[in-house]
């Protein structure tokens, strides 16, 4: 287990790795040095030429980015070109904001998720092809049109909740938790039709399993069967699948921000790629990443707990 | 003389596997072939659209901006008065080609890596590593950031989220490659000295021919609903080009004052996922809950009505045996289409004696068996006779009632222990909840019961064994296992399936001598199911050998064994190379020609005279099961006395060139999956 | 056991001819790379020939190897040491394009029915696949397909037919056809008949001994029924835990084995005669051998020791080798 969990977090670092180099030559690749985007359209030949070679942008390509990653490392991913902002102040400020959205719709996606597909499989007949038809529409119902929707129901007909914004925790929990709602609910229905879909094959592959039927051979109560048993064998899946669904989701955070006016890293990457402010996105690439990874890490780790042929060895 | 076919083309046989397939899967589930439809309409209008559409996608119509439908726009106006419909369908070209990038590039490349690592185990190792941490990439945060450094070239940003897409695709067949990599037909392909290349070309990727097609109707979809997401937040195609996320991301500014705005796009992008989805759903079935071994509620409900009706109608049990015997009259299991699986079962069991249901796969004798539990798997169920025991008839018993007989009175142990224990609960865990269920008995009771009762199966470190999970022990030790879990009732009747079948001999060896003492001990009976002889012949008083869903003679077993009547048991005897041994053995064996009919092919009268050696015409009528010569047992057929008198012996013959009949009615593999699971049960 | 087929030591008949198959000191280890060393030895240290026209019975439990040798000498798996001859010529290490050169002569018979045709594939292109590979033409393979169809007594017409048409006796009466069709002089049964009923194992199990007694066929007959391999082979390995337990003439070894697993496997395979396996019952029980759930023996020394009767410390020491008692070769140092 020890070893496994070593294996894991090396695996884990090397992935930020890639993904930093990754980032480092792709801004490289991006159109503009960063002396033109800093000083705008108007700026001289050689005040750009000058900027660039304070910013170091004349130096060898390994050297830039051993400069970067070493900075990175510590914390600091340098200024914004465009407003010269502390890139690493600026993301800290969002990250709370995308990771309370990826993780409410995840926790929802996986609360409605696992009652749908468990619903689905246990009670079948009718039910269960309501139940699928229900989530293949929302499968097929993209996000951001759900979320305008939602927007025209809750916002615009009843003002039940704010259309926009983003109120922090800090400053009303009350604020924030509405804030969030519809946000969270919009990147929640695809993601719930996902977890519904993965937990009614697990839940019907686990029925098909030989054991079941020694549990009933000894009276076991049928509850139990499905609720202990059945479901306890496909959690596995189930948990990886919420993995999935969070990586999914954390991404899919661009267009529920954009669209519900949330100051988060969806929003910098969007602005920032437009602006071509490339140390900006190096830094919101690579803070995406680790929190992704580490979090990927973290339920993997929970499934492999989950299985007792890995926690044994 | 081998007897002739009639001819039957390869290209023939194509064309009709051709329909069978699409009639089978895609076009016989209305939401696929709705999804067919509809994205057929869509592929030929958008590539047709420049010559039907009312309006150029820039034509301004200042009369009527932010319009709903009316006659001359269908679908209504934007807010510069440009035409829905033609807007729609002018982009619909470019969207569908665009995402038709990511599926090639995104199976194509998952199904290459999945051939090479399911070809070369090192191979495997390093693309599972770098496909785990393709996976956890925030992808979108990626492409955004591609975008960012090529600018919004839609093909090239498709393609990228193909390689980004192609890991997920990797997981998903991987497990597939790797199984048809292990075929058999895959060694021989090796023998026959075809490289990997040739083998991944020739064996492995056409069956995974239906996987790649539902891989890439779901990546359709997922490239349409990204390319959207894209163009909604901005990354689309250039302006003015319209594109269905931009013409979204318009309406979203209007949803205030022309809520309207939101529908026609919405709901051709929604129905075109849709339909991709359905396609990719039907061709690849999930799984079926048909297979399930706990149905359900809706199909129990449905159980539990016939049940009901079948009690009803059951004549009321006439002198009921004694206690603890079990008397089964009659019996018939079938599908639940009307094909039946076993017909006209009758035998007993008194306490304290072991009997044997004995023939080869596709008799009936598992599904006998498990009609004593109730356990008959979904779409099975006894369509007649009686299960007496305890004065109750089981046949007729709901599910509820059966919960209170099963463990208590009656229990199970199956072919594969492993199988039958839940694997990722403790053994001590399983036992436990299982004695306190059964024998109201509190925790610390339980646990010391289950302690005494793995002691009593003969294990030695039962205090350590009680702490492992299944995967930990080994088959036999599971064996043993199994059967304390089945003893925590205390039953009086064990039913147990091909207990030993999965087991190496001396093992089995071991597990008979504990059955048997189990029973001197307790007293209880066993039905024994199995297609060994020689596990009869050690352990069963009585035995019923079965062929072809009936009973073809029943007795005790030194007499069966020894002078059997049945022509079938004869054969079986005289085709097992266990009844000789050393310098006895014979030059060559006895065989029975043809194989046991499949049950839709049962014939009227004696179902074994197509394969006997004996028979004549007075074996075209149904036979009953009737007292032998002696009197000693039972036995259905016509010349049972006649054979015995003359001492008639199955003789070996040539190497049978048996075709017809059973070439002639193909066997057909059954269409439905229900079938195939009724197959395995039997078998 | 056939009269042509010398017993005596293995110097005396490779003096006379080169035998068949000759497998030496083989040891397979599974996993790759590192792994591999650290591994414990599932073939350890197997040795046996297989002379022109003899059948030998490769007899043991799961977990003995017994497989894993028919892989190894087929190529499908990895040796990791010792050597196999085939026809006096080294293939240990044969590659994919020399085992096609060989393959035509060397050929296998697997377990499974169901999976070892491709059900996408006609029988006649299975059958054709061994022949093509080796450059015979389309018709020239297809009208072989059909005569050998015919010898397994299946119809000609089969050739179009695909392998869910057939039932799993027929199937592998096909896997057969397949193995025989590039004339092959040693086949490989892999528990060729184990998945198979009584009554259709007995057609099989004809047709192999009609095939050999025509064909002047070598077989290598794997199984773990002790029975089985009675009824084809005229010698028989006897493996445990990848090492040779006994080796000797078929008659020898079942009816009067003398090493404890030996005994412990004969007297475990019950005969349908209630009388007679009620004394093999006895015999079995009297035998003394411990539970088969006993823990494994550690490396070194006799790997049945922990179930033997008969073990001392020495077993424990010490790996007993093979030495000649009566008729077969016993690897025990107290039998």
């Amino acid at each position: 287990m020890a070893m496994f969990v070593t294996k894991r977090l090396l695996m884990a670092l090397a992935t930020v790795l890639v993904v930093a180099v990754l980032a480092f030559l792709l801004v490289h690749a991006m159109p503009g040095s960063p002396g033109a985007v800093s000083l705008g359209a108007g700026a001289s030949q050689d005040a750009i030429d000058q900027l660039n070679q304070t910013l170091g942008w004349n130096d060898p390509l390994l050297v830039q980015f051993f400069r970067w990653l070493g900075e990175a490392a510590q914390g600091n991913f340098g200024n914004s070109l465009v407003d010269g902002r502390s890139i690493s102040s600026d993301l800290a400020n969002r990250l709370p904001v995308t990771a309370s959205l990826a993780a409410g719709a995840t926790v929802l996606s996986a609360l409605f998720g696992i009652v749908l597909g468990v619903t689905a499989a246990v009670r079948g007949g009718f039910l269960d092809q309501l139940i699928g038809g229900f989530v293949g529409l929302l499968v097929a119902l993209p996000a951001f049109w759900i979320g305008v929707i939602f927007v025209y129901l809750f916002a615009v007909q009843s003002t039940v909740f704010p259309a926009t914004g983003y109120v922090p925790f800090e400053v009303s929990p009350r604020d924030w938790a509405m804030s969030l709602a519809l946000p969270v609910i919009t990147l929640a229905v695809g993601g719930a039709a996902f977890i519904a879909r993965q937990t009614r094959a697990s839940m019907l592959e686990a029925l098909q399993q030989e054991h079941i039927r020694t549990l009933r051979a000894t009276a076991t109560p049928t509850w139990k069967i499905l609720y202990v048993h059945a479901l306890r064998y496909a959690s596995l899946p189930i948990v990886a699948g919420i993995a999935l669904q969070f990586i999914g989701l954390f991404g899919g955070s661009v267009i529920a921000e954009q669209l519900f006016a949330m100051p988060g890293l969806g929003q910098a990457v969007q602005t920032s790629v437009s602006t071509h402010d490339a140390p900006a996105v190096q830094g919101v690439v690579v803070i995406a990443t680790v929190v992704v990874v580490a979090v990927n890490l973290v339920l993997e780790l929970a499934t492999k707990f989950l299985d007792p042929k890995l926690r044994a060895s | 003389m081998i007897p002739t076919l009639p001819a039957t083309t390869p290209a023939i046989q194509r064309k009709a596997a051709l329909t069978k397939l699409s009639r089978h899967r895609l076009l016989a589930s209305p939401a696929g072939l709705a999804g067919t439809l509809w994205l057929a309409a869509m592929i030929t209008a958008s590539l047709t659209a420049p010559w039907w559409l009312p309006f150029q996608t820039e034509d301004q119509d200042f009369t009527a901006v932010l319009s709903g439908p009316t006659a001359t726009h269908w679908l209504g106006t934007d807010e510069l008065g440009r035409d829905i419909l033609s807007r729609i369908f002018a982009s619909a070209a470019e969207t569908l080609g665009t995402s038709f990038i990511a599926v090639v590039v995104g199976v194509g490349l998952g199904t290459l890596l999945a051939l090479a690592a399911a070809s070369s185990q090192r191979g495997e190792g390093v693309i599972s590593r770098v496909t785990e941490v393709m996976m956890s990439l925030p992808g979108t945060v990626i492409i955004l950031a591609v975008i960012g450094a090529v600018g919004t070239n839609i093909p090239l940003i498709m393609a990228i989220l193909g390689v980004l897409i192609s890991a997920g695709i990797y997981r998903v067949m991987l497990g597939q490659a790797k199984s048809l990599q292990n075929q058999l037909y895959v060694d021989a392909a090796k023998v026959d000295g075809l490289g990997p290349l040739a083998i991944s070309a020739r064996h492995v990727l056409p069956g995974l021919a239906t996987t790649i097609v539902v891989q890439s109707a779901l990546i359709f979809a997922v490239g349409l609903l990204i390319q959207a997401g894209l163009a909604f937040i901005g990354f689309g195609p250039p302006l003015p080009q319209p594109s269905w996320g931009g013409m979204i991301q318009s309406a979203s500014q209007h949803v205030y004052d022309a809520p309207w705005l939101m529908v026609p796009t919405g709901v051709v992008l929604a129905l075109t996922v849709l339909s991709a989805n359905a396609i990719g759903n039907a061709l690849g079935k999930g799984p079926n809950d048909t297979a399930s071994h706990l149905p359900s509620a809706a199909i129990r409900r449905k159980r539990a009505g016939q049940a009901v009706a079948a009690a009803a109608a059951a004549p009321a049990v006439g002198n009921p045996p004694a206690a603890g015997k079990l008397s089964v009259r009659g019996l018939s299991v079938g599908v639940d289409g009307g094909t039946p699986l076993v017909t006209d079962v009758s035998f007993d069991v008194e306490p304290g004696i072991v009997l044997g249901l004995v023939g080869e796969s596709g008799c009936g004798k598992t599904m006998t068996a498990l009609s004593l539990m109730g356990l008959l798997p979904s779409g099975v169920a006894v369509t007649g006779g009686q299960i007496l025991w305890n004065g109750k008839n089981l046949a007729a018993a709901t599910d509820k009632d059966m919960e209170s007989i099963r463990g208590r009175d009656v229990a199970l142990i199956s072919q594969e222990p492993m199988r039958a224990l839940d694997p990722m609960f403790t053994v001590g865990y399983q036992l436990t909840s299982a004695i306190r269920r059964l024998r109201s008995m509190g925790k610390a009771a339980a646990s010391a019961e289950a302690l005494s009762l793995l002691e009593k199966v003969g294990i030695v470190d039962a205090k350590r064994i009680l702490k492992t999970y299944p995967h930990q022990i080994s088959g036999g030790m599971a064996q043993r296992v199994a059967i304390a879990l089945a003893l925590s009732g205390r039953p009086r009747l064990l039913v147990a399936d091909e207990p030993t079948t999965a087991l190496d001999v001396t093992v089995q060896a071991e597990i008979l001598s504990l059955l048997r003492s189990l029973v001197k001990d307790t007293g209880m009976s066993v039905v024994m199911v199995t297609h060994d002889l020689g596990v009869v012949a050690d352990i069963c008083d009585q035995v019923a050998v079965m062929y072809a869903g009936q009973v073809v003679e029943n007795g005790a077993t030194a007499s069966i064994l020894d002078d059997p009547r049945h022509p079938y048991t004869l054969a079986l005897l005289a085709a097992d190379p266990h009844a000789n041994s050393g310098h006895d053995m014979p030059e060559r064996l006895a065989t029975i020609k043809g194989q046991v009919p499949q049950p839709k092919d049962w014939p009227g009268g004696c179902r074994f005279a197509a394969r006997c050696q004996f028979a004549g015409s007075a074996c075209l009528v149904p036979v009953p099961l009737l007292p032998t010569g002696t009197g000693v047992g039972l036995v259905r057929c016509v010349k049972a006395d006649e054979l015995a008198t003359e001492g008639l012996a199955w003789v070996a013959t040539d190497v049978p060139s048996d075709l017809s009949p059973e070439l002639g009615v193909p066997a057909e593999v059954p269409a439905r999956h229900r079938l195939d699971i009724i197959e395995k049960d039997m078998a | 056991m056939s009269i042509e087929t010398p017993l005596r030591s293995e110097q005396e008949t490779t003096v006379q001819r080169k035998p068949m198959l000759e497998v030496q000191d083989l040891v397979v280890r599974y996993g790759h790379g590192r792994k591999t060393a650290a591994a414990p030895a599932a073939v350890d240290g197997v040795s046996f020939t297989i002379q022109s026209g003899e059948t030998v019975g490769l007899v043991g439990e799961s977990g003995s190897g017994k497989s894993t040798i028919g892989k190894a000498i087929l190529g499908l798996q990895k040796i990791s040491g010792g050597s196999v001859g085939f026809q006096g010529e080294d293939i240990t290490h044969t590659t994919s394009g020399k085992r096609r050169a060989i393959g035509s002569e060397l050929r296998a018979v697997f377990q499974d029915p169901n999976s070892s045709l491709n059900p996408r594939k006609t029988i006649g292109a299975s059958l054709a696949e061994p022949l093509r590979v080796r450059g015979i033409s389309a018709a020239a393979a297809r009208t072989k397909a059909e005569d050998m169809l015919e010898r397994v007594g299946l119809p000609r017409e089969a050739v179009d037919r695909y392998p869910s048409q057939f039932s799993g006796g027929q199937r592998q009466r096909i896997s057969v056809a397949r193995a025989l069709i590039c004339e092959p002089k040693l086949v490989v049964c892999d528990e060729a008949v184990s998945a198979l009923d009584l009554s259709t194992q007995a057609q099989v199990l004809n047709l192999l001994a009609d095939l050999r007694d025509e064909r002047g066929l070598s077989y290598l007959f794997i199984a773990h029924d002790i029975s089985v391999v009675q009824f084809l082979a005229q010698r028989v390995v006897v493996l445990y835990r990848g090492q040779v337990m006994e080796s000797g003439p078929a008659a020898a070894v079942t009816e009067n084995p003398k090493h404890p697993f030996t005994q412990a496997l004969v007297a475990a395979s019950p005969v349908p005669r209630p009388a007679e396996q009620a004394e093999r019952r006895a015999v079995r029980e009297a035998l003394g051998v411990r539970t088969a759930s006993a823990v494994a023996a550690g490396p070194g020394g006799c790997p049945f020791r922990q179930r033997c009767p008969l073990a001392t410390e020495l077993c424990a020491t010490e790996r007993p080798a093979l030495r000649r008692m009566g008729e077969a070769d016993v690897a025990c140092h107290h039998a």
